[in-house]
């Protein structure tokens, strides 16, 4: 709850969702180690970052004590729009919404199915 | 790069529809005829074209007037035009053109216009007298001679539907200054090019020269010095733009590619140059300009505005002649140009050759390198073309959803059955009864039409929309039944509970504290605080202690089970709501929140039980049946997933974040077979393949 983004909400999902069967099928099939530099408005302002490890299946907050596999910036809404499956990541990326650092065959590895969804009271 | 300077030469040149403010025309034009209103949608007023020189003849049918700006403005021009208008359509009318009004009739398509102000008898002109006069609001130009000017361009664009050549005509002075003359030659001369795209070269320089003569045009027209009148500043701005090449300029260039393959898309020439009419405003104009024009530098005039002219010319040409739907774009993409027209692009497109004429081939060919290489994965070059078509359609299905709601502001359906309905609130009421939300909202939204205080009608119509899997509208809704009732607990609870679906926790906070503030019984409890100084840790305490006062109110357990959501202490908010089941369980969406709260914290198998009660109470409850499909995708379970989708979409096929979840697990069940009925929305089709 430190964060106000509510990409945080999603990170934390995330986070429980490892302890899961599902979770741990993730770092089987992936298993490389993603950095977001998340900001809440315009890229590269007043990020947060954190950490999606799929290689031991855990999310942290923080720059990556490591080389990450991909390193993602993206904008909170833009972040939420990729995981929910309503914005292409390629296609963010090319229009400069999203930037990329790193492996891009590592980069396409990091699409909305990764992530679970959000239920809704 | 030749692409580069292609675009941005033909920008700073007399390219009409361009939106880019580097093209004087555009501030010329708009800001001495008077441009459209910039908040119009494309669904925007044929009529509002009407002022401007490339006044499209795009007449959509279905526009909706009910948004038109003008009609101050329309009162204050009832007087004048009519000793001008009836001269010019005299000298229209005798000149014979019979085919040309034949034209007219044919582009007027659209019946629903503003009554009109004048006493026309001519039955054939009658539609365009009212276009004519359904103006848009620019009162610093005004008279009849922009009205002449417009009605001649309108005929010369209509003369290529009806396929009747434009004839001269000689009209009255217009009063046409150095510059809109030029403004206009040239603009045209791009124009026909690309109406006439089909017929010969003498024929399109026959018709221009027959509107340029018409408007007493000199078709080899310079500017010259002196500037008169009031426009004399734009002029001066225009001049110097003539000159000024200024090959850097992102945005407006990419917007004027922008502009122009969006017109494609509705495959109406004067479409596009109406639609950039429309959204630019000649404030939006001359500002924009004025800014790039102090990035621009300046260059010999003449020699600089005729390479441009070309460029701009086969640019048009090229992209007028590709059909192409790859080559679409929806708004808001002047960033995607921007890269677009630095990077990226399917080395097979047609037009894509055509420009390796133009030296496109470096990057073209360095593409294509990427993509053999994989840059882009296996099927990389297809997969990325889908990929972005859909991209297109989902934004802007997407946009026109988030540009009403996401602002809290509601959007209203379309051809409501319920309008004139004597007592809709009743009636939706019923129907909600029933479960037929979706009718629901249309019946309840017609009582707010009609009661717009209503704040039952608001309230209900709020929390269709939430069962019914649609948080933006139900936060919409709701805030105008706060608005008519501001303290009524339902509404400020369901305000909470939308807010935190949405992840906006502080707002959440802030309607939960004020659900405690209004309570009759507990607000005593809630010192008067600033919503910023809301702490999750004292007002759950606040809650508790509620709790304590009054065990058996659910209400407070609901509260104090939506507030440990937001706060992601799930194993409490999970024992909240069972108390509150316990007290009442028959509560569908009690167990709908019940189980969402376990599915978040990953008890997933626990969820479809909750949900599953929740459907048994309910049977048409779409959030729940999203939910489902929710739990199951979680799970890995994507069949049964897929399923519950298609389920709730059945239900309501609005549900735009049940159709990217539906997407997303189609495709991890590897069934990409049916993507494209995804995206057409097609229910029928994976309703057969996806039973329940």
């Amino acid at each position: 709850m430190a964060s106000s983004l509510k990409s945080a909400a999603l990170l934390e999902q995330m986070k429980l969702h490892f302890a899961t069967e599902e979770g741990k099928k993730l770092t089987k099939k992936i298993g490389l180690v993603y950095q977001l530099n998340i900001a809440p408005k315009k890229l590269g302002v007043d990020e947060e970052i954190y950490v999606v490890d799929l290689k031991e299946g855990k999310v942290t907050k923080g720059p990556y004590d490591g080389k990450p596999d991909a390193t993602f910036s993206f904008t909170d809404s833009d972040f939420l729009a990729m995981a929910s499956g309503k914005l292409n990541p390629q296609m963010a990326f090319l229009r400069g919404a999203i930037k990329i650092k790193g492996s891009i065959s590592a980069a396409q590895k990091f699409t909305p199915d990764i992530f679970p969804k959000p239920s809704k009271l | 790069m030749a692409m580069r300077d292609l675009v941005t030469g033909g920008a700073a040149c007399a390219v009409p529809g361009s939106s880019s403010s580097s093209n004087p025309f555009g501030a010329l034009a708009n800001a001495i005829l008077g441009s459209s209103s910039k908040t119009q949608e494309l669904k925007g007023l044929p009529g509002s074209a009407v002022n401007v020189p490339e006044a499209s003849s795009d007449y959509r049918p279905a526009a909706p007037l009910t948004t038109i700006p003008g009609s101050e403005y329309e009162s204050q021009q009832d007087q004048r035009p009519d000793a001008r208008t009836s001269e010019f359509l005299h000298g229209f009318h005798s000149t014979d053109h019979g085919g040309l009004a034949e034209a007219w009739d044919e582009i007027h398509r659209s019946p629903v216009f503003p009554p009109a102000q004048f006493r026309e008898n001519e039955a054939h002109f009658e539609e365009f007298e009212r276009v004519y006069n359904a103006n848009p609001l620019q009162p610093t130009w005004d008279g009849p001679p922009q009205r002449v000017l417009s009605s001649v361009l309108h005929s010369f664009l209509g003369s290529d539907q009806a396929g009747v050549p434009f004839r001269p005509t000689a009209l009255p002075v217009l009063g046409l200054s150095e510059g809109d003359k030029q403004c206009i030659r040239d603009r045209s001369c791009i124009m026909a090019r690309h109406i006439f795209a089909d017929k010969s070269e003498e024929y399109i320089q026959s018709q221009v020269n027959a509107l340029l003569h018409s408007l007493d045009i000199d078709s080899n027209h310079q500017i010259r010095g002196s500037m008169h009148g009031p426009h004399s500043e734009l002029e001066g701005y225009w001049n110097e733009s003539q000159g000024a090449m200024i090959p850097r300029m992102p945005n407006p260039v990419d917007g004027w590619i922008t502009e122009f393959s969006q017109q494609r898309e509705n495959d109406n020439p004067a479409a596009w140059a109406n639609s950039f009419e429309q959204m630019h405003g000649a404030n939006g104009w001359a500002s924009e300009f004025e800014q790039d024009l102090k990035m621009g530098h300046m260059r010999d005039a003449n020699l600089a505005n005729l390479a441009a002219m070309e460029q701009s010319r086969m640019l048009a040409q090229t992209l007028g002649q590709n059909r192409d739907p790859k080559f679409q774009l929806s708004r808001g993409t002047d960033n995607w140009v921007h890269e677009f027209s630095k990077e990226h692009q399917r080395p097979d497109e047609k037009w894509v050759d055509e420009f390796s004429k133009l030296n496109m081939n470096d990057w073209v060919e360095e593409f294509g390198q990427q993509v053999s290489e994989g840059a882009f994965g296996e099927s990389s070059a297809d997969v990325w073309a889908d990929d972005y078509d859909k991209y297109l359609d989902d934004q802007l299905r997407a946009s026109k959803q988030r540009s009403g709601a996401s602002r809290g502001v509601y959007v209203f359906s379309d051809m409501n059955p319920y309008v004139g309905h004597p007592n809709p609130l009743k009636e939706g009421q019923e129907l909600f009864r029933k479960g037929l939300l979706s009718e629901a909202v249309l019946a309840l939204e017609a009582e707010v039409l009609k009661n717009p205080d209503n704040a039952e009608g608001w309230r209900l119509l709020g929390i269709t929309h939430a069962e019914n899997d649609d948080d933006q509208q139900a936060i919409a809704a709701m805030m105008r039944a706060q608005e008519a009732d501001p303290s009524n607990l339902e509404v400020l609870l369901a305000l909470g509970v939308s807010h935190t679906n949405e992840l906006e926790q502080a707002e959440a906070l802030k309607y939960l504290y004020r659900w405690l503030q209004n309570h009759p019984k507990y607000g005593s409890l809630a010192p008067v605080q600033q919503a910023d100084s809301l702490y999750y840790a004292d007002v759950a305490r606040l809650f508790n202690e509620a709790a304590q006062m009054s065990p058996e109110d659910a209400d407070v357990h609901v509260v104090l089970g939506v507030l440990y959501n937001l706060s992601r202490e799930y194993d409490k908010a999970i024992a909240a709501f069972q108390e509150a089941l316990k007290i009442k369980p028959r509560d569908y969406s009690l167990w709908n929140k019940l189980g969402a709260t376990q599915a978040n914290s990953v008890q997933s198998a626990d969820a479809i039980l909750a949900y599953q009660q929740a459907l048994d109470l309910k049977p048409n409850y779409v959030r729940a049946w999203a939910n489902m499909g929710i739990s199951y995708a979680n799970q890995g379970l994507y069949e049964d997933s897929i399923r519950y989708y298609v389920r709730a979409l059945a239900m309501n096929p609005k549900a735009e974040n049940a159709w990217q979840y539906l997407r997303i697990s189609l495709s991890c069940a590897s069934r990409n077979d049916l993507f494209a009925a995804c995206d057409s929305r097609n229910l029928d089709v994976l309703q057969k393949e996806f039973p329940l």
